[in-house]
């Protein structure tokens, strides 16, 4: 593979500002297309890595290292206390770069609704793809912090600005939640790279396999770690009871940021699990599972429950987001295969699912200027499209077979039957209020009589067929095909196994 | 000539920057406390000069800190003594415990 | 027989073509969805016969990999496979033909279109399955097209209703279904039908955990053929278009429930309790619904209610080891079940409207329409001669010889209430003078008119395919090569054919007294407080309204309390902690330059003391 593929890969959103800060500050046309031009490269070069993965290339040829930092004298400590500049991927680490392309690139064609200073947006948008796609294909612990913290500031901004009428309010809970999320795991990596001397994922985990006498750690120690760990991915997750943030920013920030945030940087919470703690700490990992399990089923009922009662379709959609994460957490406490491949494709499936209603939010709000399921209702007789894409949306994420909520709902769940079955029966319960509560939003939104007329009102428009029916297509996909994910995954599950001794 | 010993200048060092301080702390004319800083900052003189002759390497060194100390004095009055006026056309007042602007 | 995967994609690829060209196309949309049903139809009968000759065929291919398991999907046909196929293509064949009367002049008439394509993919996927996942993943489809269709009419509030309520309570049998295969598949490591039914043989699995699994199966069963307690759905389901309800509400899906007990029938065989859990349920819904069925006034309803009941008549029959009669009725019912809902669809379209003290004297007036409606009401009232009598015979042998004597006679009555109700139902709208202004009735185009004498013709012959007295063709060839299934014949006092002629019989005569005859009250049960019961359905829906939905809603509400008020006040309770800090802090900020230097002054002194005391190292 060509030099540098990644890192052209993952920096090719700059291009994009660069070309941005010549372009004129109120040609809105130009900056958008511009815009959506600059997330082709990544899409491009990010398929190409799957499929050249696919057909049976090794991953470790894409993988790049320069000296970057060095700490100390390095003729005295070698090897030890520098940073590299290290990218690489593995299976699970290529599909979600492929994910955070595909949706940067559609979010960039949502952002049609963007109505003020589209420069700034843009190139905050961009920013902000260069900091997911750098979280995924980071090598080493301090890298991906940097790209993490990369993703925060954009966001911050993102929402802040171009959000609705409490976006400030939501940005600064998005920032003090988060900034307190990453100050842990600035605390986490930190600790880590004094103690070993390095923040490679590769070494640390075979250093603290290695560890069995607890010289570099004590056993406590790693456990402290690994629960910091898990609060602050848990934040950025979100887990049970520090989600509060997530739902303030669902609802407030614009479909296209929330398409993005939904689909990837929530994930992000996912990914560092899965990475670093489980596999930095697979033993510990272990004696955590029961309480990991619990607090997915509580997540799965609690999210639910509430979405319930919600009378904003964003905030059902919020909560749904927080119902589903469960089924992450469910996944992963399994701890067998079944489990985690289940929390991988959750993970995906979800990000898709939910990139999809809520752009199809931005399409009814951009018409309506209002989501508020009272108010609505009757919408498929106006626009039986959109009202069509809707239901399919809805159908995915409650979890109906041929799509991709349904694999992985099934997977995680067969996953938990098998360790711990009443547990698992009852986060089951999640399934049928799932599809309580999603049909309860969705029909109230399309069926029944309409409460006004909306006279006028305009279907799908060309570009917005393309959002909608990339997502649903691709979520089809998964849930006819799976293999598309699954054969990626193969050796990565097997590393992760391999850890847990399973 | 040399039965001055070096602890009197000390004390007289001493008593001039206490009662400089006082006066620092807690006069509320300000161009009292300018007086009290530049009673200090005379203190300090005092010691350098002692030093200058009486320490353990006497040399000119201390005097000419002396005179150093004495030019950013002048300096510092000179600002100061601008600021209070400006202070003054502005405010009507010349009471420390009125000027606490920055703290809002 | 090797490419019998390629009947379901005939539907699907109507659903597809339809639902993206389907507008242009307008109401040629129906030739199409007709066009490659009756594909699949002449398909599944070309199986059926090479079924005839040839054993079992079955082909997978890997669809998951889990580690080192590899799920697989792919299809088999059997006997039973086989002939659910040809009955599901056939009807649904049949219905695509006299939709295209009974839709026309519908503006969304090509999405009615491709939702029957999307559900009849579903079905005859659901019945070509080799294992448990894939039926699972055909049995949510089919519940997705079923909730599709009985929505169809969006804009009416009913019909939103109905489609939420008919997918949510088959979601909760669902999830029964889902849990029980998922400790099935822990227990035996396959989904696969043979390796599960090798493993409960070889008693690999702990008869609790038969028993619990069987059960939880059932529960899907339960959910989806409309058995009580989850049975409220089906009959608000009626609010679809009437040929959908006779497809999908009377032929198919909720029959899918039956279908599954039949083809998990080892499993349960090998487990008593679930045996009995199933014919109880059965005998118990029989009767249950069928008394419902004798005061409602909706044309509809009376058949939804007939069809729960009979549901529960096949779920008797298998409860009772009765493999053949439950299939058996299953079969005949599909036709003059389906035979009635379209006869009854032809009634509503002449008429416009669905109650039936509205209607009176239409025997004149549709001369097609009403003796077809007489032939499937002769059918399901069990009249000798007619396919009901023999499958309904069947059933009530297999009770008797399983020695449930008191479902036995549940399952009598039963028969009864339902040759009498029927009967009442058709006396009702056909015999007396018109009620109301029914002068512009016509009788409906021969596109509807010409299905039903299909379904009426089998409506009458299918039970000779298996009866006492010809030969039991269809139980031998069912079980044939498997004795996990029991007899083909189950021999049975020939007494209990005549209680069921006479039964049935007793029950049209009462029917004829009071509705055509009037020589007894029509108001036989008047305002009386079994009457309001039974018309209010035993209030079960308020009784769900008021227990499962109210708990749901007032744990949302609690749980909506503990987030505003805990998690929101503990962030509240961080946020205000920070800033009452800062406050705190700020409060030595008084602005007070000399303040600042006497604390300055103050903490040096203390430095040197301290300095002084240590001599010039802190510790």
């Amino acid at each position: 593979m060509n030099f540098a593929y990644l890192s052209i890969l993952v920096f090719s959103p700059l291009l994009g500002i660069i070309a941005l800060l010549f372009v004129p500050k109120a040609k809105e046309s130009v900056i958008k297309t511009v815009g959506f031009l600059a997330t082709l490269p990544a899409l491009v070069l990010s398929l190409m890595a799957y499929f050249q993965y696919r057909s049976g290339s090794s991953l470790e040829r894409l993988d790049e290292m320069v000296n970057w930092i060095q700490f100390g004298n390095p003729n005295r400590l070698g090897e030890l206390f520098s940073i590299k500049y290290e990218l690489g991927v593995d299976g699970f680490s290529l599909i979600m770069l492929v994910l955070t392309a595909i949706l940067s690139t559609l979010a960039a064609i949502a952002s049609m609704y963007i109505k003020k200073e589209w420069k700034g947006y843009f190139m905050l948008f961009l920013l902000l793809e260069v900091g997911m796609l750098g979280v995924f294909a980071a090598e080493n612990l301090i890298l991906f912090f940097i790209f993490f913290e990369i993703t925060l500031i954009p966001t911050f901004f993102l929402i802040g600005k171009w959000g609705y009428f409490e976006k400030e309010k939501a940005a600064f809970s998005f920032l003090i939640y988060n900034g307190l999320g990453s100050a842990v795991l600035l605390i986490v990596i930190m600790v880590l790279f004094a103690r070993t001397g390095t923040s490679n994922i590769e070494a640390l985990t075979s250093i603290l396999a290695a560890d069995s006498s607890s010289l570099v750690l004590s056993e406590g120690g790693k456990m402290g770690l690994l629960i910091a760990m898990l609060i602050a991915f848990g934040v950025k997750l979100p887990i049970f009871p520090l989600h509060s943030w997530m739902v303030r920013v669902h609802v407030q920030a614009s479909p296209s940021v929330v398409m993005l945030h939904a689909g990837i940087l929530l994930k992000i919470g996912a990914y560092g699990i899965i990475r670093f703690g489980m596999g930095i700490f697979p033993e510990q990992f272990q004696d955590l599972a029961v309480l990991i399990a619990v607090l997915g089923v509580v997540n799965l009922l609690y999210g639910a429950f509430l979405a319930l009662v919600q009378t904003d379709f964003k905030m059902v959609l919020a909560y749904s987001s927080i119902s589903h994460m469960g089924i992450v957490l469910i996944g992963l406490g399994a701890l067998n295969e079944a489990g985690i491949q289940g929390a991988i494709f959750q993970v995906v499936s979800h990000g898709l699912i939910a990139a999809l209603l809520f752009f199809l939010v931005g399409v009814f709000y951009e018409r309506l200027q209002t989501s508020n399921i009272p108010n609505l209702g009757g919408l498929a007789k106006g626009m039986p499209i959109t009202a069509g894409f809707l239901l399919a949306g809805a159908m995915a994420s409650l979890g109906m077979p041929g799509m991709s909520g349904f694999v992985s709902e099934f997977m995680a769940f067969l996953g938990l039957f098998r360790e711990m079955p009443v547990l698992a029966a009852v986060g089951a319960l999640g399934i049928i209020l799932t599809a309580v509560y999603l049909l309860r939003a969705v029909l109230g939104i399309t069926y029944g009589k309409a409460h006004r007329e909306f006279a006028g009102i305009t279907d799908l428009r060309k570009a917005e067929w393309v959002p909608a029916l990339v997502l649903l297509g691709i979520i089809v996909l998964i849930g006819v095909y799976p293999s598309v994910l699954t054969e990626p995954l193969t050796s990565t599950l097997e590393t992760i196994m391999l850890g847990i001794g399973g | 000539m040399s039965s001055v010993p070096l602890s009197a200048y000390l004390a007289l060092g001493l008593i001039l920057f206490c009662i400089g301080l006082y006066g620092a702390l807690t006069k509320r004319n300000i161009i009292i406390v300018l007086i009290s800083i530049e009673l200090m900052l005379n203190a300090a003189n005092i010691n350098l000069v002692a030093f200058s002759k009486f320490g353990v390497m006497p040399s000119i060194t201390g005097q000419i800190f002396a005179l150093f100390v004495m030019a950013v004095a002048a300096a510092e009055v000179a600002v100061g003594v601008a600021i209070l006026i400006a202070l003054y056309r502005n405010r009507n007042t010349v009471n420390i415990d009125e000027v606490n602007t920055l703290k809002h | 027989m090797e490419n019998a995967w390629i009947i379901p994609l005939f539907p699907l690829l109507s659903f597809l073509f339809l639902i993206f060209f389907g507008k242009r196309l307008k109401e040629a949309s129906a030739y199409i969805g007709i066009l490659l049903s009756l594909a699949s139809f002449v398909y599944s009968l070309l199986v059926l016969f090479e079924r005839f000759t040839s054993p079992t065929h079955k082909a997978e291919s890997v669809w998951l990999t889990i580690g080192d398991v590899q799920l697989t999907a792919g299809f088999e046909v059997n006997q039973l496979n086989a002939l659910m196929l040809v009955i599901v293509s056939l009807v649904s064949f049949l219905v695509h033909t006299y939709s295209k009367g009974y839709m026309h002049g519908d503006e969304r008439f090509h999405v009615y279109y491709a939702y029957l394509g999307l559900f009849t993919f579903a079905m005859l996927g659901l019945v070509l399955s080799p294992n448990l996942l894939q039926t699972y993943i055909f049995w949510e489809l089919v519940g997705l097209g079923s909730f599709l269709l009985i929505g169809f009419y969006f804009y009416k509030e009913e019909a939103k209703k109905a489609a939420k309520k008919a997918f949510i309570m088959t979601r909760i049998g669902d999830v029964g279904l889902l849990i029980g295969m998922i400790l099935l598949f822990w227990q035996v490591g396959s989904f696969e039908y043979d390796e599960i039914f090798a493993a409960v043989e070889a008693g690999a699995v702990s008869s609790t955990m038969i028993t619990l699994t069987a059960i939880l199966i059932f529960i899907g069963a339960v959910g989806k053929s409309g058995q009580f307690p989850l049975h409220t759905w089906l009959p608000d389901a009626m609010e679809g278009p009437t040929p959908v309800s006779a497809l999908i509400h009377a032929a198919t899906m909720v029959a899918a429930g039956v279908y599954l007990v039949a083809s998990l029938f080892p499993l349960f065989t090998a487990s008593e309790t679930a045996l009995m859990t199933v014919a109880i349920i059965g005998a118990f819904t029989a009767i249950f619904a069928a008394s419902i069925g004798l005061v409602q006034k909706d044309i509809k309803r009376v058949l939804a209610y007939s069809t729960v009941s009979q549901l529960g008549y096949m779920m008797l029959a298998l409860g009772s080891a009765g493999y053949v009669a439950g299939v058996f009725h299953l079969m005949t019912h599909a036709f003059f079940k389906a035979l009635l809902f379209l006869a009854a669809g032809s009634v509503i379209h002449a008429v416009h409207t669905q109650d039936i003290e509205k209607m009176g004297g239409l025997w004149k007036k549709l001369r097609v329409t009403g003796p077809l409606f007489l032939i499937g009401t002769l059918a399901i009232s069990g009249v000798p001669l007619f396919s009901g009598f023999f499958s309904k015979d069947e059933i009530l042998i297999a009770a008797w010889a399983h020695g449930n004597t008191v479902l036995f006679w549940l399952a009598v009555i039963a028969a009864f209430f339902t040759a009498f109700y029927m009967f009442r139902l058709f006396f009702m709208v056909f015999s007396g003078e018109s009620r109301s202004d029914m002068k512009h009735v016509k009788e409906s185009p021969s596109v509807m008119t010409v299905p039903m004498m299909v379904l009426a013709i089998l409506a009458v012959v299918a039970g000779y395919v298996n009866t006492p007295w010809f030969g039991t063709f269809l139980g031998d060839w069912l079980t044939e090569g498997n004795p996990a299934l029991g007899h083909g014949h189950i021999e049975g006092p020939s007494w209990i054919m005549i209680v069921a002629t006479v039964v049935s019989l007793l029950g049209i005569f009462l029917a004829w007294l009071i509705y055509s005859k009037r020589s007894l009250s029509r108001d036989w049960l008047g305002a009386s407080t079994l009457y309001t019961i039974l018309y209010n359905k035993y209030y079960i829906d308020e009784l769900y309204e008021l227990t499962v939905l109210k708990v749901t809603k007032g744990l949302s509400l609690i749980l909506r309390f503990i987030e505003t008020f805990i998690v929101e006040g503990i962030v509240k309770g961080v946020s205000g902690a920070v800033s009452g800090l800062g406050h705190l802090g700020s409060r030595f900020q008084s602005g007070q330059i000399q303040r600042y230097g006497a604390v300055a002054f103050v903490g040096l002194a203390i430095l040197i003391v301290v300095f002084a005391v240590t001599g010039g190292y802190l510790k």
